[in-house]
Formats: structure tokens, sequence, C-alpha cells
């Protein structure tokens, strides 16, 4: 047994019993944690990341889930022997880990101070007080500002940067030999991202830990993984040291997953997705990378086309606080006297940092939210004057297609209703026959199967959901589209896929788009030009290559700084 | 030509086998179905038929071999009348609370999904209406209608559909906001087709499982409306009756009456409360994996 190992781990194999029959979650995997190293473990949704680290954990829900082969050897103790009390005194001792949701890991009802020194006192036997002064440690450690105060904090009144924070510091109360930690920065933006990962790689300088860091996204680890492991279905495809997965990858899924992601320094119209790279089945396809990084922006339509939409001094003004007798006494200004223009066939990005306005904004835009004041006119006409019956026309041209394709579905519905309301409400298609016609060739156009039409959303995955959703926003041939997000909430792999499906329905229909992102990778890939907002304002426009080259407000630079380079850094030149 | 052939099945084909699978639920539906077959044979006079037939030589006569509960005062099969007390408490059960959950599910909808002035409206009504004590409303509307099974029905609709309208506006408030439905206001969809077409399918589970919850209450408040003298007329068998009748009879050492009537009463209300459980997990979106 090699004492640089942390955690070994032989031949675990997991199934979940479902009721389609059983699920080989994870097939006989073997990988090492080294001693105070990190180990990325990449892979997209259900490849069997999560339910790996929840193995060591000793955390799968059985039933439905069952451990049936291998071993995870922890200081020379195979974990899936423990006793169930053994296994709690090394959880959160001596192994523990960080989930991607900072709001639901946190108790909501006890302050963070408690939540913390809860820990000490549980796992190292503290008294109330040396518990209480050791959380105060920890939050000045993991960098909340101002810990005397914060402590006292309940979780809500925290951001979500801060609220991981909290988590870290939870994690680390015990001095833990192994950090897990589940996709902790998936759902933060990237300034916030950045941030979290620079505070896990100084926290495990400090205390020698070994940190499993599971993602979906390969760019996110190359600055903190020593060793990466890939997986793919269940299966570990490659695995080596991060320098040598990052420069010669040699599983085509590998190499696929380091191509996908948008990058800041290149211009393809299209990105390479992994079925570029691969077969279904998994065997190599020659595919040269070279093609699309030379490939430059090759746009048939010129930034000389009509503005099809202008937005005039749009004000959104949320009330805040009310006075008693209904009279509000302050306001929340989610859009702040905003002005656009966009042009016809072209694409908008919207980008900055979460609550900075740009959804309240791209809702206004479809009046969804009413605006507290200003001028949206779309082809000529100011449409916040319109009276429902009209605006129920105008609906026909502009459509949205949401951030998360689990929420935007309706449950109960299948896939050709929801394709088909659209066209009902709008009087498109003579008869049932001819709108379920129509809707056949809309799942054709996104890349689906038409005969999943009478299937529900819960049958399909998240990327076939974007996909269904990006058809029916399409059933009512609408000209203008926005984008909320709609990349955000799929694994690189998948939203590169989309990213792709959207370019070419925008070449192929002449559709105009606003894409509103976090991300500015993905929203430089996309866009023609780029609105960068900050507090609910406009705080930079340029196009899409300026804004990167000559990038002139502090917030746009922060943002630039933030994103991910897909590349270990001592391997950029 | 589009197949239809890779038919897809709905959450509620899901729910419905999750059902089956769980045995209490399909013993608990079994004997629920019982009572509804016993009821309807013996309205349609095929059992028990000699529920009305008084012989005052065999007042109050024990359980035996030929009157397995024995008799009550005016000689009169008492399991006979127990079974025929099923049928007024399976209706008073089914209309009472088909009309609570209509009124609950109606207002709800309408305070959850418009909010503002028409919520305050629909708040006003059901927390002044709750302020009342629910006995006294249901007593004071039988007095004013006189009793009979349509005022029970009426009496029993009418004051219990409070929580139920309370559960489906926090639903609808809560569904008004999901994408899907901002969807389907991109979508151009007017207010009713958002409300029926797109909320109510989904709060649906919360409507049956109502529905089942208000059925046990509404025979429990026939039953209490009984003993207390309000509720069938005189002469229909009714387990309150029955119960109310004991009050009198336990003095005398004759307790079959109302062993019979909390035994018919027992099994269908466990039966009930039972499968509203297993309704209530097989329904619960939640519990699906995405």
């Amino acid at each position: 047994m090699s004492s640089s190992s942390i955690i070994q781990v032989r031949d675990l194999a997991v199934e979940f019993r479902t009721d389609e029959g059983t699920v080989n979650a994870v097939k006989k995997i073997s990988f090492d944690i080294p001693r105070g190293k990190t180990v990325g473990l990449v892979g997209e949704s259900g490849s069997g990341k999560s339910v790996t680290s929840l193995a060591v954990m000793r955390l799968i829900p059985n039933p439905p889930g069952r451990v049936t082969n291998g071993q995870i050897i922890y200081n020379g103790k195979d974990l899936l022997k423990q006793t169930e009390s053994e296994m709690r005194s090394i959880r959160g001792a001596n192994i523990s880990m960080i989930f991607q949701e900072p709001m639901t890991s946190l108790n909501p009802v006890f302050t963070v101070g408690d939540q913390i020194s809860e820990t000490l006192m549980l796992h190292q036997k503290m008294s109330k007080q040396a518990a209480w002064d050791k959380a105060l440690d920890l939050l000045t450690q993991v960098g909340i500002p101002n810990p005397k105060e914060r402590i006292k904090s309940y979780p809500h009144e925290m951001s979500g940067g801060q609220r991981q924070r909290v988590m870290i510091a939870m994690a680390i109360a015990c001095e833990p030999d192994v950090l897990i930690a589940d996709e902790p920065t998936t759902a933060l933006d990237v300034t916030i991202q950045k941030q979290i990962l620079d505070l896990l790689a100084d926290l495990q300088k400090k205390y020698q830990m070994s940190i499993l860091f599971i993602t979906h996204d390969l760019g996110v680890i190359a600055d903190i993984a020593d060793e990466v492991v890939v997986m793919y279905r269940g299966d570990i495809v490659e695995k080596g040291d991060t320098a040598t997965i990052f420069t010669k990858p040699q599983h085509p899924y590998t190499k696929g997953l380091l191509a996908c992601r948008p990058s800041l320094d290149r211009n393809p119209r299209r990105l390479p997705v992994v079925s570029d790279f691969m077969t279904p089945d998994g065997k190599e396809k020659s595919f040269n990378v070279e093609i699309l990084k030379q490939q430059k922006q090759t746009r048939a339509v010129s930034d000389n086309q009509p503005v099809l939409l202008q937005i005039e001094n749009v004000k959104k003004h949320f009330p805040l606080q009310k006075g008693f007798f209904g009279g509000v006494k302050s306001w929340v200004k989610a859009v702040d006297d905003v002005s656009l223009n966009v042009r016809k066939g072209r694409t908008l990005g919207l980008v900055g940092e979460s609550g900075c306005g740009k959804t309240t904004l791209g809702r206004t835009i479809l009046r969804l939210v009413e605006p507290t004041s200003g001028k949206i006119i779309y082809n000529g006409t100011d449409i916040t004057t319109l009276d429902r019956e009209s605006m129920r026309a105008m609906r026909r041209k502009m459509q949205i297609i949401f951030q998360d394709p689990y929420a935007s579905l309706n449950p109960r519905m299948t896939v050709g209703a929801a394709l088909m309301e659209p066209m009902i409400i709008h009087g498109l298609g003579a008869n049932r026959q001819e709108r379920l016609e129509m809707a056949g060739q809309l799942m054709k156009k996104v890349g689906l199967d038409n005969n999943m039409l009478n299937r529900y959303p819960h049958e399909f995955s998240g990327g076939q959901r974007q996909r269904i959703c990006i058809a029916r926003a399409l059933a009512v041939k609408p000209e203008f589209i926005i984008c909320d997000e709609s990349v955000s909430a799929l694994d690189v792999s998948i939203q590169a896929q989309i990213l792709n499906l959207l370019l070419d329905l925008q070449d192929e229909m002449g559709l105009t788009y606003v894409f509103i992102s976090h991300d500015l990778a993905v929203v430089k890939f996309i866009s023609d030009e780029v609105a960068v907002m900050y507090n609910g304002k406009v705080v930079e426009m340029n196009d899409a290559v300026g804004i990167y080259e000559n990038p002139q407000h502090e917030y746009t630079k922060k943002l630039l700084s933030a994103i991910p380079k897909g590349m270990p850094k001592h391997l950029l030149t | 030509m589009v197949s239809i052939a890779n038919k897809g099945r709905s959450l509620w084909a899901d729910a419905v086998l999750r059902l089956r699978r769980d045995p209490l639920a399909m013993v608990c539906f079994t004997i629920i179905a019982l009572y509804l077959l016993m009821s309807l044979l013996c309205a349609t006079g095929v059992i028990f038929t000699d529920y009305n037939v008084t012989d005052n030589a065999q007042a109050y006569q024990p359980p035996s071999a030929e009157h397995w509960m024995g008799t009550d005062l005016f000689g009169r099969d008492v399991m006979a009348r127990a079974a025929h007390g099923t049928i007024t408490s399976l209706i008073v059960g089914f209309f009472g609370a088909a009309l609570a959950v209509a009124i609950g599910t109606i207002l709800g909808a309408l305070a959850g999904y418009f909010g503002g002035k028409i919520d305050d409206l629909i708040v006003w009504l059901y927390t002044t209406v709750d302020t009342i004590p629910y006995i006294l409303l249901v007593v004071a509307f039988s007095f004013v209608m006189g009793p009979g099974l349509n005022t029970l029905c009426l009496a029993i609709g009418l004051t219990s559909w409070i929580r139920f309208c309370r559960v489906i506006r926090s639903e609808f408030m809560k569904h008004r906001e999901r994408e899907y439905v901002q969807g389907a206001t991109a979508l151009g969809a007017g207010h009713l087709r958002r409300i029926f077409i797109h909320i109510l399918p989904n709060t649906f589970h919360l409507v049956l499982i109502n529905f089942s919850l208000g059925f046990v209450t509404a025979i429990k408040s026939e039953v209490i409306l009984s003993y207390l003298g309000m509720g069938v007329a005189p002469g229909t068998p009714s387990w309150g009756m029955m119960i109310s009748d004991a009050k009198l009879e336990l003095f005398r050492e004759v307790w079959w009456g109302l062993a019979a009537a909390t035994l018919f009463m027992f099994f269908l209300v466990l039966a009930f409360t039972l499968f509203n459980d297993a309704l209530r997990d097989a329904l619960d979106p939640k519990l699906k994996n995405r």
C-alpha cells in the first residue's frame, strides 16, 4: 500500500435500481487521491462523478443505490466496511464535503456562527465559547468581510459567494485530510467562481489537505488540479497529471471536452462538440481542430442592418419597503435608465453578474414585467402602449428561451402538446394533423426525433429539453428571440451543441437575438455586439471583439480576468 | 406523417404505477371498493333487504346466528342497518367533499393566480368564515334548511372548503412565477389558458388529495351531526343515528348497535386515510427523480 495516497478507490461499482431496471452508475473504477494534492474528477451529468464522491462518503441513498463491488481505502481502512457510527465520526472530521448549492446546504433558521460551531462542538468536543472563537477565526480565513458582524448573520442575508465561503469554513473546521468539492462553483458567477477557486487553493496549501474537485467543466480546474480523472458513462476514460491531460489528451472524449469551451482568444463560427471527436460508442473520429481555429466569423449579416428593437431610457423599479398607508418608502432600481439598439439579424449580448438587472431587462422587453418608464420600440411600434390583444399578436414575433429547461416546460404536457399550444393560440395550422406535422418538423429542426412528440418532458435530458424549449419558441415563427441564460444550466459539452444550434437557426431563419449571460466567453462567442450591465445600468457597449481587446470599464476588466483560461497557467505563453 | 407509436408515460401514469406497486394502497383500495359495492347492492335491494323490517318481539336481541350483530329497539337487524348506513356516509362523503373541493379550488386558484385585490377579497372571505366555529356553522345550516341528506352535503361542503382554498392558493402563487407559466405568457397564452391548462394540472394532485381528505372529514361530520340530532331524517339508516341511539342503549347493556356502527366506520375511515397517505406518496413529484 502506497503511503503517498490518502484515499485509494479500487474497482468501485455502484448500481441504482429504478422502475426501468438496473443502472450501472459506476463501473469498477479505480483511482487514487494523493496526500496534499488536488484531483479533478471531470465528466458530464450522469457520468457517475457525483455518485463516486457520495460512495467515498458512504452517502449513497439505499435504496435505490447500492455499492456492489470494490474498496475505498482511507488510512488503511476500507470505508465500505466501516459501521455507520464509525463513518459518522469520519464524515466532517476526516473527510468533509461541500456542495453545489450553498443556499440549500445551509440551515436557514440558524446563524452561520451557530452552524460552524455546532460542527466543532460535535466532532472536537469544544466548549461553546471556544467553538465560537474558532468559527470567527474560520470566517476570517475564508475571507468573509467584517466577520465579527457577519458571524451572527443568517444564510439568506449573505450572497451566493459568501454562503459558499461559509460552507467551506464548515468543511475545513475540523481540519479534514480530504475535502470533496462537488461542483462548488457551478451555481456562481464567473467573478465569484475565481475567488472561490483561489480560496480553495490557498486553504489547501495551508492545511495540506487533499481535494477531490468534481466538475463538468475541464476549464475550471486547469489552475487548481494536480491530477485529472475523466469519467464518461460510469467509466474512467482517462487519468493523468493536469499538464498532460491538457496538452496531450488521449481519449476522444477528453479532446472534445477541451475543445468545446468557448474561448476568448479564438473566433470560430461554430464550436467543436464531443461528437466531432467521438462516435456514440466511444470510438475516435478524425477531426481537425485547426479548421475551427482558422475559421473566422463569416457572418452574412452586416452591421448596417435596420434597427429592429430600440430600447429608450427603460427603467424598472421594484418597491422594497412600503409605508403603513401603502406609500412606497424605497425602491430597488433593477433596470435604471437603459437605452440599447438591436439590429435585424444580429445578436446583442447582455452580460453582467447575478442581480445586475439583465434578466429583468429581458423580461421587460417582452412585457412579462411592465416597465416603470421608458419606451420599447419594436419595428417602429412602441409596445409599452399596446393593449392586451395587440400585445398578444406581437408575442408571435418576440420569443424567449429560459435558463432552466427543467422549469420552463409544463411537466404535465407532452412535448407535442407544448409545441402545438402556441400554434393554437395564434391560429397557425388548419387542423390538428397539420399542427402535428409542423411540430414534427420543429423537432427535426432542433435535432430531435419527431416520433418523440408523445413523450413528457421528464423523459428527456437537460440538453434535449433545452432543444424542445427552442422548438417551442420557433413554433410561432418569431423574428426576435431573447435567450435568458439559455445555456448556463447545461454542461459545457451540451452548451456547445446548443450554441451551435442557435447560430445555425439564426443563419437559416434570419433571427435576431438578445443573448443574456453571466459568462463573457459565451457571450463573446455568440454575439455581434456586447453590452455590459452593472447595478441596473449599461456601463459599456462595443462590438464583441472590441469589448475583449479594449475593455474600458473596471467591471468589464474584472469579468475578463475571471474567466477560466481553460489551460493551466504555467502552460499559457 | 408523424408516428404516434412512441408513446411516453405521463406523470399521472407514473403515479398510478407507483400506487399499484404499493401493497397497502391496494388493500385499502380494495376495502373502499368493497364498501362501494356493498352500498350499491344495498341500494338496489340485492342484499340486506330486511333493514327496515320491524318486529317488536325481537327487540334488543344480542348477536346470534340469525342476527350477527343483534337487533335494535324495533327488532331491526343491526348489521343490515349498518350496511345501509354506508350509503348515507358515501353520499355525504362524496358530495360534501366534491362541493368543498370545488369551492376551495376555484377560489384558491383565483386568489393565488391574480393576487392583489382579488386575493385580498378571498382571503378576507375565508378568514371571516374561519372565525366562526365549524360545528356551529354546520348546525346553523341544518337548522335553517331542515334536516336531510341534501342539507348535510351542502352544510359540510359550504363550511369545509377553507383549508383546501389555502393549499391551492399557495400552490398557485408558487406556480404563477414558474418559468413554464412565464413561457406560456410569452407565447401569448391568456389568463384562462394559464390557469386551467397550465397551472391547474400541476396542482391537481393536491386537489385529489384534498378530495380524499375531505371525504373522511365529511363522513365524520355526518356522524357527529346525526349524533347531535341534526343529520339525516329519522328512520334513514345512518351510523351517526346508531351511535346517537347508543346513548340510551348502553344503560341496558345493549352494546352491539354502537359496536356495529363503529366497526363499519372504522374500516372505511382507516382505509381512506391510509390510501390517502399512499396517494400523496405516489403523486408527490418531488420523490420522482428528474
